[in-house]
């Protein structure tokens, strides 16, 4: 039973660090490239 | 790893800490505000029920928070709101792929697993992610929903009419509460489930077409009754303006297979965009696609995967056809048919039932990979790796979507002015202006569009501006016509200035009362402070953030508001069919102990 714990553990702890690097990936990617969607909205400045 | 806490307990934490992680700040004091989603301290139940004579859009869900706000604080009710959609939208998808994966001897590790991957996969994707963003938390409760409804339409084959309809109705309560575009997901979803369904039947397939139907007819009566007898129309304009588009370099079909797609541009993710993570999802996607035809193959595939696959397939294709030409013309022609068909504008929608598909694909993936119950602990790592790989790939909805539901606190005039219009027995209604429906609320320090709040801060009816401006990729705009017919009348009174959104009109305290106004507010600093003069308005309170005056009582011409006996009593069935529904069932949305099962090769059961 540990021994399954402990690889749950260090699953969740890979996915938890591959999940730090897609955030820093994409909010990098978000400052310098072109973004990929358009505003739709125009309203809400009143 | 055996044990009756994992099958109990289990899916229920995977929801919980999913919604937590997914939430973060929003779950804290105060009042999150955005698009859709308005929520205000003591919202009135008779507010809600007196509000627009249009499609009634916001009930039931409306009228459910306002009678928790009666005793609870109106930030906490949303909280539970929100992290309610996690919490069962997780658990549902998890205990379906717990019970479908589980050996006879009961869930080993790599089951377990898997049906953690099917939880966090259902409630941690785009669709969630961007209806949250765009303040659909009444249509997420029902595609919460779905899996338990999934589940107790395929157990009508086994059940006795009266407990399978109560089992059924007792899983349709999300889907009660979240209105129609609920319920019609539930339909879209389980409903082949009822004709296709493998395995024992003690009722014939149009029996339980039957009980479906009367289903989902008992949960719908409150919103059914006053729209069948509103006589609202809805405009064909909102097919172009709500048809899906491409949020990811994958073009339309690649969003939505990734379940994306949204038509808000500004309801998408921090960093959904990025080429790799959204590469990545893709891939899942189709991998956990791809894995579940696998399944449908075998001779053990789930007893309502035939059903649930014709679900998703008819959702995608209704999806798909909102971003293609010919199909927007098809949709168009239907509504202007039958306002009916007014649901089918945001096609995106019905990418729903392919989240369950996908799920479910997910956790057969998982399971394989972990393995059976003697197999090496790596492979129950990987496992787990692979469960999480939804968070992984997408990062934009970890803590409030990056802070974006971020909640706060009403200014004091605006709680001042709704106690000084609650105290008011006087009967008419409440016009807000400017007369636009969306704010750029700037009470966080940053400016995040939403509804405006006062359309739902008062006891009594309000009246606004129900057109919805939404601007188009070449640079244009579609206004997409309101349903409220009193609207249009006050409109013409208020002779709105197209730029501001103040009245230009004249002796409008005179011709307001004459359409039954005691109130007019205006929710927003607005640069002209002289509109009002002349106009015979009396100023109730004045500030900054929202001026209230009153309409003197000899000039109002208001009925008391009030809702039709056919409404009431609709009301009335639904209430009662749940609550019967709960004490018959005995299952369902209740927490309950798993029935005894058969073996993965020779039955699949599904919790209820």
């Amino acid at each position: 039973m540990i021994k399954v714990i402990a690889a749950c553990a260090i699953g969740a702890a890979l996915a938890g660090g591959a999940a730090f690097v897609a955030t820093s990936v994409a909010t990098e990617s978000t400052a310098t490239a072109e973004p990929v969607n358009e505003t739709l909205y125009n309203y809400g400045d009143r | 790893m055996r044990g009756a806490w994992t099958a109990r307990l289990l899916p229920w934490a995977v929801g919980l800490v999913a919604g937590v992680l997914a939430l973060g700040p929003a779950l804290g004091r105060g009042f999150v505000l955005r698009y859709d989603m308005v929520f205000v301290p003591d919202l009135s139940v008779r507010g809600v029920l007196a509000d627009a004579d249009g499609f009634p859009r916001a009930i039931p869900s409306d009228a459910v928070v306002g009678a928790l706000s009666s005793v609870l604080p109106g930030d906490l009710v949303q909280s539970l709101a929100l992290l309610a959609v996690f919490v069962l939208g997780g658990a549902g998808a998890a205990r379906l792929a717990l019970r479908l994966l589980s050996s006879a001897d009961g869930p080993t590790a790599g089951t377990a697993v898997a049906s953690v991957a099917a939880g966090v996969a259902y409630v941690w994707n785009p669709f969630v992610a961007e209806r949250l963003l765009l303040g659909q938390w009444a249509v997420l409760l029902g595609y919460a929903g779905l899996p338990w409804v999934v589940a107790a339409t395929a157990r009508l084959a086994e059940r006795s009419p009266g407990r399978g309809l109560a089992g059924l109705v007792c899983a349709l309560i999300p889907a009660a509460v979240g209105g129609f575009s609920s319920v019609l997901l539930s339909a879209l979803a389980a409903g082949p489930v009822a004709l296709w369904r493998r395995g024992p039947r003690a009722l014939r397939w149009w029996a339980r077409a039957g009980l479906f139907a009367a289903a989902l007819v008992l949960v719908s009566l409150p919103w059914l009754v006053p729209s069948l007898t509103a006589g609202a129309v809805t405009d064909p304009r909102g097919v172009e303006a709500f048809a899906p588009r491409a949020d990811t370099p994958f073009g339309v079909l690649g969003s939505l297979l990734a379940l994306g797609g949204v038509w808000n541009a500004g309801a998408v993710p921090p960093g959904y965009g990025e080429p790799v993570t959204a590469l990545l999802r893709l891939v899942l996607c189709v991998l956990a696609l791809a894995t579940w035809v696998w399944w449908m193959l075998r001779r053990d595939r789930p007893v309502f995967g035939t059903g649930l696959s014709v679900g998703a397939a008819v959702g995608f294709t209704i999806a798909l056809a909102g971003a293609t030409g010919a199909g927007r013309a098809v949709t168009s022609g239907l509504i202007e048919l039958w306002p009916g068909f007014g649901p089918l504008r945001d096609a995106q929608l019905y990418v729903a039932p392919l989240g369950l598909v996908q799920a479910l694909g997910l956790a057969f993936v998982v399971w394989w990979a972990a393995g059976a119950a003697q197999a090496p602990v790596w492979r129950v790592g990987t496992g787990v790796f692979a469960a999480l790989l939804p968070v992984v790939v997408l990062p934009g909805l970890v803590w409030g979507a990056g802070g974006r539901l971020e909640p706060v606190e009403y200014p004091d005039e605006w709680v001042r002015a709704q106690n000084e219009v609650a105290a008011d027995d006087v009967p008419g209604s409440v016009v807000v202006l400017p007369w636009s429906a969306y704010r750029g609320l700037d009470w966080s320090g940053e400016t995040t569009v939403a509804l405006d709040p006062a359309t739902k801060l008062f006891d009594r009816r309000t009246v606004w501006n129900d057109d919805l401006s939404v601007g188009t990729p070449d640079g244009g705009t579609v206004v997409v016509e309101g349903e409220d017919p009193l609207a249009v009348q006050v409109a013409g009174v208020l002779d709105p200035d197209p730029e501001t959104g103040m009245p230009r009109g004249e002796d409008l305290a005179a011709e307001l009362g004459a359409l039954g106004a005691r109130y007019v507010v205006v929710s927003a600093p607005v640069d002209n402070g002289f509109w009002s003069e002349g106009q015979g308005f009396e100023v109730v309170s004045e500030g900054s953030e929202m001026t209230l005056f009153r309409v003197p009582e000899a000039r109002v011409k208001a009925d008391k508001p009030g809702i039709t006996g056919l409404e009431v009593t609709g009301g009335l069935v639904t209430v009662g069919a749940i609550i019967w529904s709960v004490g018959r069932s005995g299952s369902s949305l209740v927490l309950q102990c798993p029935g005894p099962r058969a073996g993965r090769s020779t039955r699949k059961e599904i919790p209820t």
